[in-house]
């Protein structure tokens, strides 16, 4: 896959103008590579997951490969106006964690569930909900072998009891 | 003090005692609410009675000096309070000058409006008039509103419209007059629909400010056309340093030398005037709202709906008589409208049921009669007018009243056909009522009997005087035909109400007995006036003096003629009314104080030819307003609702509809699924990227 065509260049043009030296653009095409790759990882994870944080982290993803490509185009042209925006990035997305990890717990303790599906409820009144097929059963467990008890009833301690999982 | 002061005290104490009772009443003054509004139009009226004097002695003194403004009467005093409107010179027209000139009057065009108020004879007699009778209903008020939940209220309108009233007839300016005129009306429309809660009650409070609506777009139409055509609206000429700037309209310069504009204009003037009075006055064909107006409290009844307002047309035809003068035809019309409705209001008054309306067709009547003795236009009809205002203001007042006792014994039942023989549970409403009734009727001495018997003998002189003889003519037999239905309808509900079997209706329950002294106590002075005031100013002929002093009157002309066959008349005339009287009461008394199936035996002998359905009916002239007017209005007004519903407000939701829809279109979009709107997002991009990249 080639984003910027190779091209050698002539020993005229070699010494008229400026051009880049072969293994920077084998570079740059490497880290858009990556960096395209880690979108579209980020997108297929954020399309086709249900759980909420897990939609987070492809977002997290996403944002680092746009950010791989900045920091690959800002070394490429030899100008760090693309590295400081990473560094922004960075900082943004920190605070950006923070709120969304707040709101998934928001929206955790209002259903006790981090599946986003139930929040299709948001829509637009009179608009009819979306089919959900079924999952498939998943297989029955084998049956697994069954030990006689033996020795001791193992004591539970109370803090194991009283875990709530909500609270 | 001196008659400026006086004549701003007049109006200015009521409104003072409005103003207080409606800020204080609900909270503080509640059961007292009467004390300031009683307190003040008593010092008006006693403040009116010092006036009244006050006039009489410039009078004197002018007619000793014999200057020559004697003889068009004494200008009386005038007191400007503030300039209202002042919009300068009008420049109308390429030569303004040119046209004021062709008018003959200096100020065309320079609108200016004054608040100034009179003393004139004619102005002092209608102040002493009106808050004399206020001051007795209103003491009258405090037992018959004892109770009420709006006693401060009801007040509070009585002192707005003394206040009015007193404006309305002391006003110099017709726009001022007019101001007043509609005061008086919102105050009718208030006092009326006092018991708001009873839809009948609302419904006639309306009915009596549509109706006098109508008279009152004429009236101002009038005072328009009186602008254009003698370029002011003041009565009184403006005197500057010793003489005359401008000309009023019934000033005294105007007076002595003219002009007088005649022909089409005078006439137009006049009749838009008279609508105005129509409407107030409760004259044909505007005369519906009168009886309905009963529905209002009776005090109401008997001030503003008998005594006073309705009296208002009377007044402003008397002080425009100069106007009436110039124009032959409009004198016609309003003797005849008069005489249509004296007759009208007669015949309906017949066969009614209710106490209340009776006394309302027959105050209809009254008024019917001033009418037509203004209509005559000569001295001794307008002072007669005059002078029949004033002692039917006392009787009619005192026949309401006592229809509010008996109405306040009978727990507010008034069908006369469910009442009889009260006169002993209730012996001094029997009386003064029984007092009334023969004033009213004009029995010798009392005050009815002068007046009636000046105004069928002006009516007789104007047949002498000109080519509309056969309509006097014709008047005079109606107005005797009246006075011996007037007994009829006066002494048939007095026979009803007050002899016979004793009846009283089950509402009564025991409450049955004499009302508070509050009541009586006005009643009995009304009587003593209704006895009492005829005869004094007849005797000693000290109205007509006083009266003919008055600017506008003065004017008129007093018929010359043999002074002995005049009286020979006279004489006839009080001895022919005076028999129709005596064999009218008699009649009613076999027919009601005797076998009572002769009085069916006779409605239906009446019916033959339609009458009695006619008069019970009150000429069917209500169904025929609501099929012309009401109806078609009605049907307008549904269509013009329908076009609004349908059309405007479709339009309008059309314009609002549109959004919607379009948004309804793409909402399905919205359907919750986050993974959806990414992927849309998504979508979107590469939509772009491909756009931008083609």
């Amino acid at each position: 896959m080639e984003i910027c065509r190779l091209r050698f260049p002539s020993d005229h043009e070699q010494l008229t103008t400026n051009l880049p030296m072969p293994h920077e653009i084998a570079l740059l095409n490497n880290c858009l590579i990556v960096g395209a790759l880690l979108f579209g990882i980020g997108m297929i994870g954020f399309a086709s997951r249900r759980n909420m944080i897990v939609m987070f982290l492809s977002i997290e993803i996403m944002l680092q490969g746009v950010s791989l490509s900045l920091v690959a185009w800002s070394r490429f042209h030899n100008h760090f106006g693309g590295q400081m925006l990473v560094v922004f990035i960075i900082a943004v997305a920190a605070c950006e964690a923070a709120v969304a990890m707040a709101m998934i717990l928001a929206l955790f303790h209002q259903n006790s569930t981090l599946d986003i599906a139930v929040w299709r409820r948001l829509r637009e009144a009179n608009v009819p909900p979306l089919r959900e097929e079924p999952l498939p059963e998943p297989p029955a467990d084998p049956p697994w072998p069954r030990l006689t008890p033996a020795g001791r009833r193992p004591e539970i301690s109370p803090e194991e009891t009283d875990y709530r999982p909500r609270v | 003090m001196d008659t400026k002061t006086l004549l701003i005290l007049i109006p200015a104490l009521p409104l003072a005692a409005a103003v207080l009772t409606a800020v204080l009443g609900k909270r503080v003054l509640r059961a007292q609410s009467h004390l300031p509004v009683v307190a003040a139009i008593a010092l008006s009226f006693a403040a009116s009675l010092l006036l009244v004097f006050q006039v009489q002695e410039r009078i004197e003194r002018q007619a000793g000096q014999a200057v020559p403004a004697a003889s068009v009467g004494c200008e009386g005093t005038l007191a400007t309070l503030w300039c209202w409107a002042d919009v300068g010179t009008i420049s109308l027209g390429d030569n303004p000058t040119a046209t004021s000139k062709s008018l003959q009057s200096p100020a065309w065009g320079d609108l200016r409006i004054n608040i100034t108020l009179r003393a004139d004879p004619l102005s002092a007699v209608m102040l002493a008039v009106v808050t004399c009778i206020s001051t007795l209903v209103a003491v009258y008020s405090i037992g018959y509103m004892r109770g009420d939940p709006g006693y401060w209220r009801f007040f509070s309108y009585i002192g707005l419209f003394v206040f009015s009233m007193t404006m309305l007839v002391a006003a110099s300016n017709f726009l001022v007059l007019f101001v007043f005129w509609e005061l008086v009306g919102l105050c009718s429309y208030l006092l009326i629909g006092f018991w708001f809660e009873k839809p009948a009650a609302a419904a006639a409070g309306k009915k009596a400010f549509l109706v006098n609506r109508i008279g009152d777009f004429g009236f101002m139409l009038g005072v328009f056309l009186i602008w254009i055509v003698y370029g002011t609206l003041d009565f009184h000429d403006t005197v500057v340093d010793g003489h005359t700037a401008a000309m009023g309209v019934l000033g005294p310069s105007r007076l002595a030398h003219g002009p007088f504009v005649g022909g089409w204009p005078a006439t137009a003037i006049c009749l838009l005037l008279l609508l105005g009075a129509c409407g107030k006055s409760a004259q044909f064909p505007l005369h519906v709202w009168l009886p309905d107006a009963m529905e209002g409290p009776t005090p109401v009844s008997a001030l503003i709906h008998a005594a006073t307002m309705v009296t208002a047309g009377v007044y402003m035809i008397a002080r425009c008589a100069p106007l009436y003068a110039a124009s032959a035809d409009a004198q016609y019309v309003v003797a005849a409208i008069g005489g249509v409705t004296a007759l009208l209001g007669a015949i309906i008054a017949i066969t009614q049921t209710d106490l209340k309306r009776i006394l309302a067709y027959s105050t209809i009547s009254h008024l019917g009669y001033m009418f037509v003795a203004l209509g005559t236009c000569t001295l001794v009809g307008a002072t007669a007018g005059m002078f029949h205002l004033m002692t039917h203001a006392f009787f009619k007042a005192l026949l309401f009243l006592g229809a509010g006792s008996v109405m306040h014994a009978m727990g507010g039942v008034l069908d006369i056909r469910r009442l009889g023989g009260l006169r002993h549970r209730l012996p001094v409403t029997h009386w003064t009522f029984l007092i009334g009734c023969l004033a009213m009727v004009g029995v010798a001495p009392l005050s009815g009997f002068w007046s009636k018997d000046a105004i069928l003998l002006a009516i007789q002189q104007r047949t002498a005087s000109d080519g509309a003889s056969d309509l006097f003519h014709l008047l005079f037999a109606t107005s005797m035909l009246g006075v011996l239905l007037i007994d009829f309808y006066t002494f048939r509900p007095f026979f009803m109400t007050f002899h016979g079997p004793e009846r009283i209706p089950p509402e009564a329950g025991d409450h049955a007995h004499e009302s508070p002294g509050t009541m009586t106590g006005p009643l009995v002075v009304l009587a003593f006036g209704s006895v009492v005031v005829g005869g004094y100013f007849e005797w000693t002929h000290g109205f007509s003096h006083f009266l003919a002093a008055s600017p506008s009157l003065a004017y008129l002309s007093t018929p010359t003629g043999d002074a002995a066959a005049a009286a020979a008349e006279h004489w006839s005339i009080v001895a022919i009314s005076t028999v129709i009287v005596v064999v009218g009461i008699m009649a009613t008394a076999i027919l009601y104080l005797g076998n009572r199936k002769n009085v069916t035996r006779l409605a239906r002998a009446m019916d033959i030819f339609g009458l009695y359905s006619l008069s019970y009916g009150k000429f069917f002239i209500d169904p025929i307003y609501n099929a012309l007017i009401v109806r078609p209005l009605l049907s307008l007004a549904r269509l013009a609702a329908w076009f609004d519903r349908h059309v405007v407000d479709g339009l309008v939701d059309f314009c609002g509809a549109v959004p919607g829809r379009l948004g309804a279109v793409v909402r399905p979009v919205q359907n919750g699924m986050v993974q959806f709107y990414a992927l849309v997002m998504v979508l979107g991009l590469l939509v772009l990227v491909v756009a931008l990249l083609m």
